[in-house]
């Protein structure tokens, strides 16, 4: 097995040698970090927990976390592909050859940028009310309808879709997963625009668009498990890289309340202090996850938290980050610390997006504490 | 290295799992709630043929003490299980006083010939030791923690030295035979062992754990490891405490969840569990988040003291902050969820309650332990 302080050294190396620089805004932003993706990936230093056959790592859990961690120590770019996520795992577990070889290491490289057509006006929580229809026709599907709330989908080349082609009574049992070129005619893509005042998310409606059959992935009718994969430990330890990374901006934010004479403060001092506490609690789940996967143990429940834990912790650090800028938090994302009213609004939706955080509680109280369902199916 | 820093892991072993089957079966047996509630209106507070059998057959008592003082010598972790495991059973027993804080009190002395004198009997069960630090204080606020604080006089007299003043807030000060007092020399705070001594119960909202009252008037003791330098030494015996004290916590308020979600599940009321509804349904997913965050807390303090890490102290009061909020919310949600069964004596969920507030404080509020964290941490 590979070493960890070797492999360490090996990726610090790489990453001081093409480290790209911060990040710009703006129109030059998307070029920059496609780049950026395409040399990490170029020279072997994406995908952690995937094949090599498919450009991936494939790295034991332990050096998936050393990986991460040594990407967010660098502040590297953040990748501009969710190949990482649903959509990469998907097509690697439920995807045919033919497929993995055409999509995945265009993906991986950014050359190709994926969306996610999964929410709908009328199915937000509950994601297996969607309508979008395919029918299939001889070779091809072809798809009617509309998704909301899609990020990337006016940048993306391609949409991992979920759409209804059973009856809308057969709920999960009659949703197929096609994969939809955005550039295929009768796709719309609307802006839509947040409460940040920026469009990170768009409406993209489907009239009559045609699907060959062979860009279906998985069986017809059976596309509702193939989207919710994930791949190996690659949750848990980006999960934990991840709260890693709070760890470094709970130290941003006690830098901030250096800076601006508020650490003398003792309610200040507490809330920091349970900042502190929130950001070390997600790795240290994060933690024990891991080390109950890698004994081969299940998960256990401390996985299922870490959703809903995540999303009160943002929430919560931005509200006191807002706290400390004073009266300057009633000032735009421009001033000088605007990244954190940029984060206190975007946060909002940490505990609405990818399920919301009441689903999140009542799921955790059926699934993992056995507590009787309402008497409505949910999946 | 620090453990955030560090990518190993931790979870239970199966050596851990059976210690843990073993605590939990035999306080089954020993300590079931007729037993918990028949001793916290004794005198003594304990049963000594069952502290007996802890010491003989099971070895607790001697866990964490090193073989050459007549210990086991095993880790803390398994310590922690021990607590956590006395913590759901409510156990009334002086293990915390005498098997946790006196134990660590002689070992961060760094006295060895103390050591060996007082540890094989504190190991044997046959010597119940206590540390005494708390005082009324001078100003009203009483139970410092910080050795600075004492006021308690100790005076060379000939071998040894007299004691004189009072402290207050003693776990099981009335059934202590040997009480490590720190006391003011002129050369600043020290650590002694007296065995004398006026002892009186003092009445505690927990019944369940005795505290009491200790008067010295030139009381004889013997210094313990360097006239004046209880200070850090007591300071890591009492982040040993805290640890302690947080795995002891998080066993409390993983009883309490699980009482809150068994009674969701059967108690019905307009024609359906009350488990069934959101509002208990959202109550039990944010005790589960807290249960496995506070377990999380806790261990990560016990296994940085296995290591020997840097973080010793930054992880116990974390903990012990994180633990003792989380045990006290428990608690209490424990009640509300079984509505006015939950607030009648007969029902367990105000001894629960009780600990749990007692154990908030013992040790240090979480506010102090906040506050210790930021210093710790440099902010």
């Amino acid at each position: 097995m590979l070493d960890e302080a070797t492999f360490s050294a090996e990726l610090r190396a790489f990453l001081a040698e093409h480290h790209p620089g911060p990040t710009p805004r703006g129109p030059t932003k998307l070029p920059f970090l496609r780049a950026w993706q395409a040399t990490l990936t170029d020279a072997g230093w994406v995908a952690p927990a995937w094949p090599r056959r498919w450009g991936g790592m494939e790295l034991p859990p332990h050096l998936q976390v050393v990986y991460h961690r040594e990407l967010m120590l660098a502040r590297t770019p953040v990748p501009p592909t969710n190949a990482v996520g649903i959509v990469g795992p998907t097509i690697l577990t439920n995807g045919t050859d033919a497929q993995r070889e055409r999509y995945l290491r265009p993906m991986l490289r950014a050359d190709e940028l994926w969306c996610q057509g999964f929410s709908e006006p009328e199915a937000g929580s509950d994601l297996a009310a969607l309508r979008t229809r395919a029918v299939l026709d001889g070779d091809r599907y072809r798809v009617t309808g509309r998704k909301v709330w899609t990020s990337n989908a006016a940048v993306a080349r391609r949409m991992l879709l979920l759409a209804r082609t059973g009856t809308l009574e057969s709920r999960s049992r009659g949703i197929t997963c096609l994969v939809l070129d955005m550039h295929a005619p009768g796709v719309t893509v609307t802006p839509l625009r947040d409460m940040t005042g920026g469009a990170f998310f768009a409406e993209v409606a489907f009239d009559d668009v045609e699907v060959p059959v062979e860009d279906r992935i998985g069986a017809h009718d059976e596309g509702w498990g193939c989207a919710r994969v994930t791949l190996g430990h690659e949750r848990s330890t980006s999960l934990t890289a991840s709260a890693v990374r709070y760890q470094r901006v709970v130290r941003d934010l006690i830098d901030l309340a250096r800076e601006r004479g508020r650490l003398s403060s003792p309610a200040t001092r507490q809330e920091l202090a349970r900042l502190v506490t929130g950001a070390r609690l997600l790795e240290l789940n994060g933690r024990r996850v891991l080390g109950q996967v890698l004994q081969g143990q299940a998960p256990g429940p401390v996985s299922s938290i870490s959703r809903l834990q995540h999303g009160a912790f943002e929430q919560r650090l931005h509200e006191t980050a807002m706290t400390l800028l004073g009266a300057d938090g009633m000032l735009g994302a421009d001033q000088r610390d605007g990244r954190w009213v940029r984060g206190f609004l975007r946060t909002r939706a940490s505990t609405i997006g990818a399920g919301t955080a009441e689903i999140q509680r009542t799921t955790i109280a059926e699934k993992v504490l056995g507590l009787p369902s309402e008497g409505e199916e949910r999946q | 290295m620090t453990t955030a820093e560090r990518t190993g892991t931790f979870a239970f072993t199966p050596e851990h799992d059976d210690l843990r089957a073993m605590v939990r079966a035999f306080l089954a047996d020993r300590s079931p709630e007729a037993e918990v509630r028949r001793l916290m209106e004794t005198p003594a507070g304990y049963d000594p043929t069952v502290w007996s059998v802890m010491a003989q057959q099971l070895g607790l008592q001697g866990l964490f003490v090193p073989e050459r003082f007549g210990g086991v010598g095993a880790g803390f972790v398994e310590l922690q299980i021990v607590c956590e495991e006395m913590g759901r059973a409510l156990l009334c027993a002086p293990f915390l006083s005498s098997a946790v804080l006196a134990t660590a009190a002689l070992l961060t002395s760094d006295d060895a010939a103390a050591c060996e004198r007082y540890l094989p009997g504190m190991a044997d069960g046959s010597t119940i030791a206590t540390l005494a630090v708390t005082e009324a204080g001078r100003s009203g606020y009483a139970g410092s923690w910080v050795a600075d604080d004492v006021t308690v006089q100790a005076v060379p007299d000939g071998d040894g030295y007299r004691l004189t003043g009072e402290k207050v807030f003693v776990l099981d000060a009335v059934v202590a035979d040997l009480v490590l007092v720190v006391a003011r020399t002129e050369a600043g705070p020290g650590l002694f062992a007296a065995t004398g001594g006026e002892r009186a119960a003092m009445t505690t909202l927990d019944a369940t754990r005795q505290q009491g009252r200790i008067t010295f008037d030139g009381t004889e003791a013997a210094l313990v490891g360097i006239d004046g330098g209880a200070a850090a030494p007591l300071a890591a015996a009492l982040d040993i405490g805290a640890a302690a004290l947080a795995a002891e916590q998080a066993g409390g308020a993983r009883r309490v969840l699980e009482m809150a979600v068994e009674y969701a599940k059967v108690r019905e009321q307009f024609g359906r569990p009350i488990g069934s509804y959101q509002a208990i349904k959202h109550k039990c997913a944010d005790m589960l988040l807290e249960v496995e965050s506070s377990t999380s807390a806790a261990y990560a303090a016990g296994w940085a003291i296995d290591d020997g890490s840097d973080e010793i102290g930054v992880l116990a009061s974390l903990a012990k902050a994180y633990c003792s909020e989380a045990y006290h919310h428990c608690a209490a949600e424990n009640i509300q969820v079984h509505g006015g069964i939950g607030f009648t004596w007969e029902h367990p969920a105000h001894l629960y309650f009780k600990r749990a507030t007692s154990t908030e404080i013992l040790l240090g509020s979480p506010r102090h332990h906040r506050e210790l964290l930021a210093q710790r941490l440099g902010f």
